[in-house]
């Protein structure tokens, strides 16, 4: 199936039954997992589907609808059922238009051909040592699964009045489970890598950093409850930053009066030592691409400028209420297009990990924490559980920790509580973060 | 080669011989078509209209002992044909590791299952009828005194899966689902409560045109405005009347996701070689059955196996697990018919069906007698909970519930969490009564390793002598 050729047809069936404007996006996903745990390599599953969605406006009517695709005439009766449904939509007073223009950024490192082609024997090879690695690094770790996941992705989309774009792109993922066991404790860590190629993978740094923590942790037991400095690693401020900061800043939810940055624009709302840009198209991260969900050329934004707050992200409905253009930021769900973060990069600092940690007087340097999810962007407020920690003390390691509860208000925690920001950073996924260290946060413990 | 490419046991025939000629010893195909259907107001606001369709086939093959899996959702030629490459080539890769698994020898069976919907609701019913319904309960339920949003829902999914297997299976299993879930918040001072219920049927819209959707909104909307006004119960450990739908969602997180054979083999429950041991009570009798009234039907599983009943506990004895044709090997049992699978996208793994407790003699009323210091446990708005299989531990968040006080049900009491160890709760149970009720659900359903699957649950009323409240 051509997915240009199915976008076409689906879009003059929907001129012919009548809506005013059609919006069709297709996505051809190749994808292999082969997973291993304690008792070796397990199972290897494939396959491939084609998904679409698509967005009907019939004047300000509008609907979005989803389906899989399993003939190219399947497309006629997705675009019947949403011409059906968004004529007794109700109106949505703010709809303008689809975008009305379409276009690409170039990319660099977004297909990996390794990945594409799928060759088994070596993705196999990466299961079989990141299961065996660990015991040989440390006696007292071991991988309790392993995983490889790949993906090859070609997706298109057009509209009314823009033929439609197409560009492919590769993901891998891998990911390590490893636990410790020494007498009667036990202790865990995962970790991974994720990009559209392998240029940045090193297996064996992505286990050693799992077995390292993962060894670190033993014995962990609660802190005392009170207040610490904390030194986030980049992981762990990554999470944050995405259950907390990139909700408050996008369009949507500044419309609805969901973010705590409404009315913000131009304001210092975090420490002025971070910057943060949004980068729709950057080398080898997780969600670059050379458009958006609804067909805008990505791009590069700086969201927080030495901590003022400098745009929100929008995508064309939203860049319509407000009076702005879209930032290249669209997203789809199963029944939302919404702006959202494409990938995050923070500037890093200019002290390293090992000087910051050296001047931690009592506090807590966080690896992993969990339920950090459960935390409220439209008010700020950071709760997450801390599965993987150590406590420090003028400077030295003393204990691991863990079951302890961080929280606090992030635009606290991030503005004038921040003391340091570390010269290293890493790629988390779809994030590049340094370490932060803050000098003052709640920790629930004993 | 290819006839007919729409979805039928012919097709499944045909790709089994393919992939029977290209080197397979064994092959089970599923076919599958999807619709799922979701209508949502938020506040009074239509938030979703959406339909979804998908269909696709998936390919499990066993080439020299290892197994390979793939799927594809186009239904050509090409398609199909890469996709038999594909598990037959993961099958072989693995064979070279030496990775292999031991199947059940199976002998396949024919069977068709469909339930019949006297007003089809997609085909039958105007996509405004069902805005009407859902908008009208949304909307009277957010004028009410003290609700300050709510949200609802009607859900309808037409699941149609055809098995067909090397080993003589050939299944074709049509299941329609249809329900309306209301979820309301009520303000009462600094209290917000929230209270969510769903009624699902399986079978057509008649059942959405018959049921009483008005008064069941009202009585959510009720629950919720009572427990916002309501007190937390004082913690401590309390003699506990519980009712069908509650029982029904600890047997199944507690209890049932360890008699699981897949958590057994990798020795992640606490049922493990326990079998022919008492874990319960002995008035205490589980089971696992495929088709019962209430719940949601799964007469064959997705290896093409029959479900029929397995009695998992009998009088408080474990007699039985729930297999796979693999677990059924490794732990020395009868495949039960639990192989289930989301969708052609996931291979299939040990799943329950319908779980639930059978009945006794017991009236409800006998249940409260002489309970001094007690709690009446709903599920009806419970929030979920946590539950560790290797140790049987859970902790549950419940629905608003009542101080049980003389024998007799006193005040409302909301935000009510329980915990404890299934173990200890099934023999602690002292009578079971003779209602029993079993629910599904057409929006949502039991989540495992990123696989949703419809499952049914409940039981009867049971009195359990002591249950720790609000963690002490």
């Amino acid at each position: 199936m051509d997915i240009a050729e199915i976008i076409e047809r689906g879009l003059r069936k929907a001129e012919a039954l009548g809506a005013s404007e059609a919006e069709i996006f297709i996505a051809r996903e190749v994808s292999t997992s082969i997973t291993g745990t304690v008792k070796g390599l397990e199972n290897i599953e494939s396959g491939e589907s084609i998904a679409t969605s698509l967005r009907i406006a019939i004047g300000k009517k509008i609907s979005i609808q989803t389906c899989i695709l399993s003939r190219a005439e399947d497309i006629d009766k997705v675009v019947e059922d949403a011409v059906k449904i968004t004529r007794v939509a109700p109106e949505d007073r703010d709809w303008v238009s689809l975008p009305r223009s379409l276009g690409k950024t170039p990319l660099y490192y977004i297909v990996d051909d390794r990945i594409k082609k799928h060759n088994l024997d070596m993705f196999i090879d990466f299961v079989k040592r990141g299961l065996e690695k660990s015991r040989e690094i440390d006696g007292r770790a071991y991988t309790s699964e392993a995983k490889v996941q790949l993906s090859y992705i070609v997706k298109a989309i057009g509209n009314s009045s823009y033929s439609p774009v197409e560009s492919e792109k590769t993901v891998f993922s891998y990911i390590v489970e490893v636990k410790a066991v020494e007498n009667d404790e036990e202790s865990g860590y995962y970790n991974y890598y994720a990009a559209p190629t392998l240029n940045e993978f090193n297996l064996d740094k992505v286990v050693e950093d799992a077995v390292k923590i993962a060894v670190k942790s033993l014995r962990a037991k609660p802190v005392e409850t009170g207040n610490y400095q904390v030194l986030f690693t980049p992981r762990v401020f990554a999470s944050i930053l995405s259950a907390l900061i990139v909700p408050a800043v996008r369009a949507d939810m500044v419309i609805k009066n969901r973010s705590p940055l409404k009315n913000k624009l131009y304001s210092e709302v975090l420490s002025e030592k971070l910057t943060i840009i949004d980068d729709g198209a950057a080398p080898n991260m997780l969600n670059s691409s050379e458009f958006d969900d609804e067909g805008i050329a990505t791009m590069r934004k700086t969201v927080f400028d030495r901590g003022t707050l400098v745009t929100y992200l929008y995508d064309t409905y939203t860049a319509n209420i407000d009076g702005k253009s879209s930032t290249g930021n669209a997203r789809r769900t199963s029944s939302l297009v919404y702006p959202d973060a494409t990938n995050i990069i923070v500037l890093p600092g200019t002290e390293s990990v090992d000087s910051i940690e050296r001047d931690v007087k009592k506090g807590i340097v966080i690896y992993n924490t969990i339920g950090e999810w459960l935390s409220n962007p439209v008010n700020g407020y950071l709760n997450a559980t801390i599965t993987n920690g150590i406590y420090i003390e003028n400077g030295e390691e003393k204990q691991a920790v863990k079951g302890i509860v961080i929280s606090g208000n992030i635009y606290e925690i991030l503005g004038r509580n921040l003391a340091t920001i570390s010269k290293e950073y890493e790629h988390i996924g779809s994030m590049l973060a340094p370490s932060i260290l803050v000098e003052k946060i709640s920790v629930a413990g004993k | 080669m290819w006839g007919n490419m729409s979805i039928s046991i012919d097709l499944g025939r045909e790709v089994v011989d393919k992939a029977m000629e290209k080197g397979a010893r064994e092959v089970v195909v599923r076919l599958q078509e999807r619709l799922y259907e979701l209508v949502m107001f938020d506040s009074g606001m239509l938030r979703s209209y959406n339909i979804s369709r998908g269909s696709g086939i998936g390919i499990k093959v066993v080439v020299d002992g290892s197994i390979g899996y793939s799927y594809t959702s186009s239904l050509d030629r090409d398609s199909i044909s890469i996709a038999i490459d594909r598990a037959i080539l993961a099958a072989k890769s693995l064979n070279r590791y030496g990775v292999s698994r031991k199947l059940y020898e199976y002998r396949g069976v024919k069977g068709g299952y469909r339930v019949i919907a006297k007003v089809n609701p997609l085909d039958d019913v105007e996509p405004e009828r069902k805005i009407d319904l859902v908008k009208k309960l949304n909307i009277e339920s957010i004028k009410r005194s003290g609700i300050v949003s709510a949200v609802t829902r009607y859900g309808c999914e037409i699941d149609r899966r055809v098995i067909v297997s090397s080993y003589g299976s050939e299944i074709d299993i049509e299941v329609i689902a249809v329900g309306v879930s209301h979820m309301a918040v009520a303000k009462s001072g600094e209290v917000m409560e929230r209270v969510q219920e769903q009624k699902s049927f399986i079978g057509g819209f008649e059942y959405i045109d018959y049921f009483d959707w008005i008064k069941f909104a009202e009585e959510i909307d009720n629950m919720a405005i009572k427990a916002s006004e309501a007190k937390t119960p004082s913690p401590g450990i309390y003699t506990a009347v519980i009712d069908n739908m509650l029982i029904g969602l600890l047997l199944h997180e507690a209890f049932g996701h360890a008699a699981e054979g897949d958590g057994v083999v990798a020795e992640a429950s606490i049922l493990r070689g326990r079998v022919n041991e008492r874990v319960a009570n002995d008035l205490v009798t589980i089971v696992d059955e495929g088709v019962v009234e209430g719940g949601y039907p799964v007469p064959y599983d997705d290896e093409g196996v029959e479900k029929s009943k397995t009695i998992v506990v009998d009088n408080g004895i474990l007699k039985h697990f729930l297999n796979s044709r693999y677990t059924a090997v490794e732990l020395r049992q009868n495949p039960t018919g639990n192989a289930r699978a989301q969708d052609v996208t996931f291979d299939a793994i040990v799943r329950q069906t319908n779980f639930y407790m059978l009945p006794r003699d017991a009236s409800i009323d006998e249940l409260f007698e002489n309970v001094s210091n007690g709690v009446y446990l709903l599920g009806r708005g419970a929030m979920g909970g946590q539950v560790d299989p290797s140790v049987g531990t859970f902790t549950f968040s419940v629905g608003p519930s009542y101080i049980v006080r003389g024998g007799e049900v006193s005040e409302l009491v909301r935000g009510t969490i329980v915990s404890g160890n299934i173990l200890e709760v099934l023999k602690d149970v002292e009578l079971v009564a003779k209602d029993v009720k079993i629910y599904t659900s057409v929006f949502g359903g039991c989540g495992k390793g990123g696989q949703m699957v419809r499952v049914g649950m409940g039981g009867p009323h049971i009195k359990v002598k002591r249950i720790i409240v609000g963690g002490v």
